[in-house]
Parts: structure tokens; C-alpha cells; sequence
């Protein structure tokens, strides 16, 4: 068993409190350094924008380690200190950040509070992002310390700005030409759709990485990326196959699995929305359904056993001991029919159930962010429903354009998504996609899944919440809310991130949001 | 000879005019609004209105379909092909800084066709039913079936994990032609085979080869001077035309060895559905493709005197 962190990931489900930091695994296996300090990494596809104000090259989605943002977040989602030393919130609705000194961009500018106004500028004239950074909410009060006033009130800025969106860029620069950050690592040069490498920053202002420099080559097919993994053409790959973990362990090949950060979930359509009524407006039949399916025999059998039986969806790791408040569901199919049978579903023609002459027949929209992504888990959910009198039509989206399209038109009943959490802010997702008002106004999930009443009260107290502690405690409480009580979300599994990599990379620890992953422990033994 | 060219070339802008209003109104209905996904791209979440408002805004998306569509070809017309709604960069610098990598693997995997049909093809038609002859068949048959996205799997498996030959993926040296230049070429070789192995047959019965054979030419000469020189010429054609399948079926292996090309901005662009790119890459597909036709023919006349300019015997393929 070379699967180191796969201890830590079993034991972010189960254990939280016994296990120590996740950071602990990967400095087992210590070695000589080898000669060569060039790591090559087998990225997904390359996602970066490259013009206007939205430009993220080495930022967003793969973080290339050029850049910092004030705050970082752990993979155990604690809120460190990074660019920022100290903050606190100044009533009614300012954050005052104190920066680090000492610190200097790669091109040699210090870095200071106008690199903070330039970059937090910039966002506000794409939308201000999930912080609500508007023209005027950042204010230079010294070199070392800037003031935000988001647009709207915000209690919950600082989980916010670990996403790398946020992470600060040198003052009149641009990521889409030249990539100028305060990171461990120094902008070499970008090709689209090839590769973008960076090397090590020698002035950085923590502890200087190991390595020399890394090579991010995008592959876009997984098996394309598993077999350059085996060609010894990269050094490292992220999200392998699952079908091929064993092959790559019993090839000698680490594999490193993050705690959970993600979630395999349905959502199901609550309301009549854009004309289509769906049955699972009567809750009895949505905690059938969530009672039908075998998540144990799902992991094993469709996710290879690489994927966590935990029924969440802020991941528990954030929610910390309120994560106990989520009770989920057992497998118990004989609770399910009973569920059917109170709802007046009774037996029918061809095993399906029936109420006033209609089937019990749902539609299972496959999926966000694409059907690709889901594998066979609908085909899984049909058979299971199947067994408890509920018939299953499967509607593939090959992609989220095409899934987002069907949100809007409302059609289905059951809908297949697997969604990240990438900041630390444990009521971004529930508030996003679930609460009436939303977050950022009705995006398409409010008409058909917003459940209302006291999850919505739970939701504004935990986004208006000074603690946050007591912000993960409403959370917790809201997601019992909508997964135990009301059945809106009906979850499957818990995702972690799997990275494969040779046996000569060491110190490489996963970050289960994947946006956070930091290369500067990694080393290469010979 | 300059007329019929400058003519075939002017048969361009209907064409271009045809595909371009086929391919915008294709990528309007498909589903999904390119806006969306833009920013689900660039942000990871879902847009607010007014962040969507931005994005409309900044690509012209807030306009008419028709509208766009109109900006789009008075745009063309003078070589802008507008933003990409992916990365926002020009869509026409998009494009041109990928037409080598395509064309290069394109020229490569025609190479590859060449060097294996014609020369199996000729074998199989003169050793007509010999064990030869059923071999190539069965291969040809098995090549033309295989799917490429598989045939690039196991190559790499061989070529690159087994033997450590070569690179798995990207683009390099001369080695990292291979691979996908076999996968692409190994496909239409097996069509070649087949092709040259019939018009050989075929020739091989024409009473002027008999002739040949009869005054006593030597049969090296017979094949050379009689056969090849006119079964050949399907081939060429042939070829050509499937150069031009080869622009635009190289995007699965494109994707699969990571070939920074055109077929792989165009898969991308169709999941983004970034429309300007689609268009672009439509219309730089068919030029390419009816510049190639217009050689082929040119190819043709020079091959074959029988034919004469203006009663060319191929009909318009884009």
C-alpha cells in the first residue's frame, strides 16, 4: 500500500477530531535530493483567460504558484496568514487588513497597499466577485494597511478571499501578458494549451521552495494524462482515472488523496417551476428516493472505492464537530416503500408505481458540470430506483452550457451535480445555489430548489455572522435542514482530489480544493 | 489557366458566405448561452445578473443573433473574426497561431498514407489474390474500422510506456510527429490501399496495357509508364480530398496527444460555446479545404492532358 493521505482522508470523515494536520503524510519518505530540480506536472486542460480584467494566467483554475492572496486557507480550511498579517472588521461593514512587510513583487516592486487598491480595482470592474468589491470599496490608509467596504454587508469576507480570483497582482501589471506576483514562484513563460512554467523565487519572502522550476503541461483527457504519467514524461499528474489507481499503485506510482472538498449530489426540483410540476414537490417521495440508494455500494462499484460515503455538501472537514449535525441517510429501501406507499404510490404495471393512473416516472437530468463527469452514477441511481417502484428516464447534458440551458427551461426532476468547495466560507454554496434571495440574486437554481422558511433564516444569520464558529454551527444546521428534513438535496458522495505521481516527488500534499495547492515543500529524490 | 483560377478562388466568398450562416445558426441553437459560460470558466460559479450584464456587454452579446451575425461577416470581410469568448483574443491571432501545428500534422499523416497505400496497394492489385493480397485486404479493412481516439491509445502505450520510443505527447521534434501522424495516417491508408489497389485492376485490363505487353515492353516500363501513370490519378484526388478531412478530423488527436492545434481550439471552443471561434474555424477549415480541391485539380491537368480547364471531372467538395 503506497497510498499515503488516503489515512487522512478516511480520517477527515470519520475522526476529525483524533487526526493531526494532513500536511504530516507526504514528509514520511525522505530521500537524497536529486541533482535536477525540475518537476513536470500533468495539469487538466488549460482554463486561463488571457485578456481584459478577468485575465488569470497562473492564477485560476490551476494555480500555478505565482501568486498570494492576503489570507491563504489550509487543507484543513483554517485561514492563515499570507500577504495580510492581521485583520479585523470594523463595524458597519469594513475589514482593515495589516500587510506583511518585507515583501516584493517578482519584477522587484514592494509590495504594499496599492498593489491591494490595483488588484481589488480590477475585480470590481468585472462584478466585485463573491466579496462585493466595489469602485470604491478598497482605501489606502498607509503603505501597510488598506480598508475594504464591500458593496453589500459582508461578515464573511475573509473566507472569501483565499480563492486565488483574489490573490494580489503587482500594481499596472497584467496576468494576461506577464503574470507579476509575490509567490514562491517566478513567471517563466506560457503557451497556450501547452504548458506554462514557473521557477523558483529566490527572494521569496517565507521559506524558498525546493524546487527549481515547474513545468504544468495542460493534457485534457485523463487517460492521455495517466499514460504520460507512465511514459515518464511527467513527473506528477492531477485527477488520474479512477479505473486506473490500482494499475498505477501495483506499477509503483504514489497516489495522494486529499480529505473531501466535493460532493456527488441530486438536487431535487421542489416547485412547478417554467411549467413543469414535479412530483418530488411531495417530500415523502424525496426521502424515499434518498433512502433507495446504496452510497456504499455506489463508492465501491462506480467511484472504484475513491470516493468517501459521507453525505455532505459543505464538505465536513470546514464544518468541523457541526458536521455532525448532517445525519444523512441509511440505505433502507423498506423505508422507502412505506415513504411511497404514505404518498398514495402504489404498486403498478411493470414494477412501476402508480397514483391516479400516473407513473411514478422522474427525470434525472446527467449532469454539472457535465455527463462526463458523473460516469455511471445515473445508470447506478436508476437501477436503485427501480428497485422501489420508481422509474428513471436519464437525460445526458454533454456539457454545463448545455445543463444550464436546461435549468432554466426546469425540466426534470432529479439533477445530478458535483460542486467544490473553494474558499473557506461554509455557507458560499448553500447561499449560492439553495437560499430564496440568493447570494447573487436568482442564478437558476432558485425557482426550482429554494426550500425557503428557516433555512433561509439559518443562511442570513450564518452570512451576517461575526463568529465563525457559530457561522459553521447555523450552517451545520441548515444543512440538516435541507438534506435531512426537506430531501432538496439528496447526497450521494464525498469527492476527494487524487493526484499519481512517481516515487521520486516528495513532500507533494493535496489540498482538497484543488485551487490551493502549494508546490513549495515538493523536492525530487533521486 | 490565370481566369480559372481567379474563378475558383472567387468561389470562395459563396462558399465561405454558406458555411459561416451554417455554422452560426448551428451554434445558436445549440443549447447554452456563451456568456454563462464564460464566466463559469473564468470564476468557477454561476454569474449575478449584472456580472452576466458585463460579460454580454463586453463580447456584443447583448445584440440581436442577426446583428451579431452581420457585424460578424462585415468584420470577416476584412480579416477580423471578432473575440474569442473563451480567452478574448482576436479570433483570426487564435486561429493563425495554430494553422501550422495542423497543417504540419495533416502534411505528416498524408505522408504516411502515401508511403503505406500506394505502394501496398500496387503489390496487392499485381499479386491479385495472393496471400499477400487477402493480408493487405484484411488489414485495410481492420485500419479503416479502428477508431483513432483507441488506435492513439495503444500506440502510445506501445511506442511510449512500453518501449520508451517515443513521446507520449506534445509537440517537439520530429519525434513527436509520429505517433499522431500514424494514428491519423494509418486510417485513410487503409482507403488509399483499397483505392489504388482497384484502379490498378482496373487499368491492368485496358486493352493499351496489353498492347504494351505485346510489343514486348519490358513489364517494369509497362507498370511505370502504362499502369501507374494512369491509376494513379484517383488517388491523387483522392488524397487531396482527404487532406482536407484531415484539418478538420485531427481534433481528436489533437486532444489525445496534446497537439497544440486548431482541432483542439475547436473542440474547446464548441464546450465554450464560443461561437467566433466555431465560425473562424469553419471558415479557415473550408478555405483551406477549397484551395485544396482548386491544387488537386490543378494536379490533375497536369497529370492527365484528357482533361481540360472548365470540364473538370470533380465536382465542388466544401
Amino acid at each position: 500500500m503506497r497510498r499515503f493521505l488516503g489515512a487522512a482522508a478516511v480520517c477527515g470523515v470519520l475522526f476529525a477530531a483524533a487526526c493531526g494536520g494532513s500536511d504530516d503524510g507526504a514528509k514520511g519518505r525522505a530521500g537524497e535530493l536529486a541533482a535536477s530540480q525540475k518537476l513536470r506536472v500533468g495539469a487538466g486542460e488549460d482554463a486561463y483567460v488571457t485578456e481584459g480584467d478577468e485575465a488569470n494566467v497562473g492564477q485560476y483554475p490551476l494555480n500555478a504558484n505565482i501568486f498570494e492572496s492576503l489570507v491563504r486557507m489550509t487543507p484543513d480550511y483554517e485561514i492563515v496568514p499570507a500577504l495580510a498579517t492581521d485583520w479585523e472588521f470594523r463595524p458597519p461593514n469594513t475589514w482593515r487588513f495589516t500587510l506583511r512587510q518585507g515583501v516584493r513583487f517578482h519584477d522587484g516592486t514592494p509590495f504594499t497597499a496599492e498593489a491591494v487598491k490595483y488588484t481589488f480595482d480590477r475585480i470590481a470592474r468585472t462584478g466585485g466577485g463573491t466579496p462585493g468589491l466595489g469602485p470604491r470599496s478598497t482605501k489606502i490608509v498607509d503603505d501597510y494597511t488598506v480598508e475594504i467596504t464591500p458593496k453589500f454587508q459582508n461578515r464573511r469576507l475573509v473566507e472569501q478571499l483565499v480563492h486565488p480570483n483574489y490573490s494580489i497582482i503587482a500594481p499596472g501589471s497584467d496576468p494576461g501578458t506577464k503574470p507579476i506576483g509575490t509567490g514562491p514562484f517566478r513567471f517563466v513563460s506560457y503557451s497556450p494549451e501547452e504548458q506554462i512554467v514557473v521557477e523558483r523565487n529566490d527572494d521569496y519572502w517565507g521559506e524558498p521552495p525546493i524546487l527549481d522550476e515547474i513545468t504544468f503541461r495542460f493534457i485534457p483527457e485523463p487517460n492521455a494524462r495517466r499514460l504520460a504519467l507512465e511514459a515518464g514524461e511527467v513527473d506528477l499528474i492531477v485527477d488520474p482515472p479512477r479505473e486506473s489507481i490500482a494499475d498505477l499503485e501495483a506499477k509503483g506510482f504514489v497516489i495522494a488523496e486529499s480529505v473531501v472538498g466535493a460532493y456527488e449530489a441530486m438536487y431535487a426540483k421542489i416547485t412547478a417551476a417554467g411549467g413543469y410540476d414535479s412530483v418530488l414537490r411531495d417530500r415523502n417521495v424525496r426521502l424515499a428516493i434518498a433512502h433507495a440508494v446504496d452510497r456504499d455500494a455506489l463508492v465501491e462499484g462506480v467511484f472504484e472505492g475513491l470516493a468517501a460515503p459521507e453525505q455532505t455538501m459543505v464538505p465536513s472537514r470546514l464544518l468541523g464537530e457541526h458536521a455532525e449535525m448532517i445525519e444523512g441517510f441509511p440505505y433502507d429501501p423498506a423505508r422507502a416503500e412505506e415513504l411511497l406507499e404514505q404518498a398514495g404510490w402504489t404498486e403498478g404495471a411493470g414494477g412501476v408505481r402508480e397514483k391516479d393512473g400516473r407513473p411514478l416516472e422522474l427525470l434525472l437530468i446527467d449532469g454539472f458540470p457535465s455527463a462526463q463527469a458523473h460516469g455511471a452514477v445515473p445508470e447506478f441511481i436508476q437501477d436503485q430506483l427501480s428497485r422501489v417502484g420508481i422509474g428513471v428516464k436519464i437525460v445526458k447534458t454533454p456539457d454545463s452550457a448545455a445543463y444550464e440551458e436546461r435549468l432554466a427551461a426546469g425540466d426534470g426532476d432529479l439533477w445530478l451535480e458535483q460542486g467544490n468547495q473553494n474558499d473557506a466560507n461554509p455557507a458560499f454554496l448553500p447561499a449560492l445555489l439553495f437560499w430564496s434571495e440568493g447570494l447573487f440574486g436568482d442564478i437558476g437554481y432558485q425557482p426550482h430548489f429554494a426550500p425557503g422558511g428557516v433555512f433561509d433564516e439559518l443562511i442570513v444569520e450564518a452570512l451576517a455572522h461575526p463568529d465563525s464558529d457559530e457561522v459553521k454551527r447555523l450552517v451545520g444546521e441548515a444543512m440538516h435542514v435541507l438534506i435531512d428534513q426537506e430531501a432538496v438535496v439528496i447526497p450521494l458522495a464525498g469527492i476527494f482530489r487524487i493526484n499519481a505521481m512517481t516515487d521520486k516527488v516528495q513532500g507533494f500534499s493535496p489540498h482538497p480544493s484543488g485551487l490551493q495547492v502549494r508546490y513549495d515543500a515538493v523536492s525530487i529524490v533521486r | 489557366m490565370l481566369s480559372y483560377i481567379a474563378r475558383r478562388i472567387a468561389y470562395l466568398v459563396p462558399t465561405w458566405l454558406g458555411i459561416t450562416l451554417l455554422a452560426f445558426v448551428l451554434s445558436a441553437l445549440a443549447p447554452g448561452d456563451p456568456a454563462r459560460t464564460y464566466f463559469l470558466r473564468a470564476h468557477g460559479r454561476q454569474p449575478s445578473q449584472a456580472e452576466l450584464a458585463i460579460v454580454r456587454e463586453r463580447f456584443g452579446l447583448d445584440k440581436p443573433v442577426a446583428e451579431r451575425y452581420l457585424a460578424w461577416v462585415w468584420g470577416a470581410l476584412r480579416g477580423d473574426l471578432g473575440l474569442s469568448y473563451s480567452t478574448g483574443r482576436p479570433v483570426t491571432e487564435e486561429l493563425l497561431r495554430r494553422l501550422p501545428a495542423t497543417l504540419q500534422l495533416a502534411a505528416a499523416a498524408t505522408a504516411v498514407t502515401l508511403a503505406i497505400g500506394v505502394p501496398v496497394g500496387i503489390v496487392a492489385a499485381l499479386k491479385r489474390n495472393s496471400l499477400i493480397d487477402q493480408v493487405t485486404r484484411g488489414a485495410a479493412m481492420l485500419g479503416a474500422s479502428i477508431p483513432s481516439f483507441w488506435l492513439a491509445y495503444l500506440l502510445i502505450i506501445l511506442f511510449s510506456v512500453k518501449l520508451g520510443l517515443l513521446p507520449a505527447l506534445g509537440r517537439g521534434g520530429p519525434e513527436h510527429l509520429i505517433l499522431p501522424a500514424l494514428t491519423l495516417g494509418l486510417g485513410d491508408a487503409a482507403v488509399i490501399t483499397r483505392l489504388t489497389r482497384s484502379s490498378v485492376l482496373a487499368v491492368l485490363q485496358q486493352d493499351y496495357v496489353t498492347v504494351a505487353r505485346a510489343k514486348g515492353l519490358p513489364a517494369r516500363e509497362v507498370l511505370i509508364r502504362h499502369v501507374l501513370r494512369n491509376a494513379l490519378i484517383p488517388t491523387v484526388t483522392q488524397l487531396g480530398v482527404l487532406f482536407g478531412f484531415l484539418i478538420a478530423y485531427s481534433a481528436v488527436v489533437e486532444v489525445i496527444f496534446v497537439w497544440p492545434g486548431m482541432g483542439r481550439l475547436a473542440v474547446r471552443a464548441i464546450f465554450q460555446r464560443d461561437y467566433n471561434v466555431i465560425q473562424g474555424f469553419v471558415v479557415l477549415a473550408g478555405t483551406v479545404f477549397v484551395l485544396i480541391n482548386l491544387v488537386v485539380d490543378l494536379l490533375y491537368l497536369w497529370l492527365d492532358p484528357r482533361v481540360t480547364l472548365g470540364q473538370s471531372r470533380r465536382v465542388e467538395m466544401a
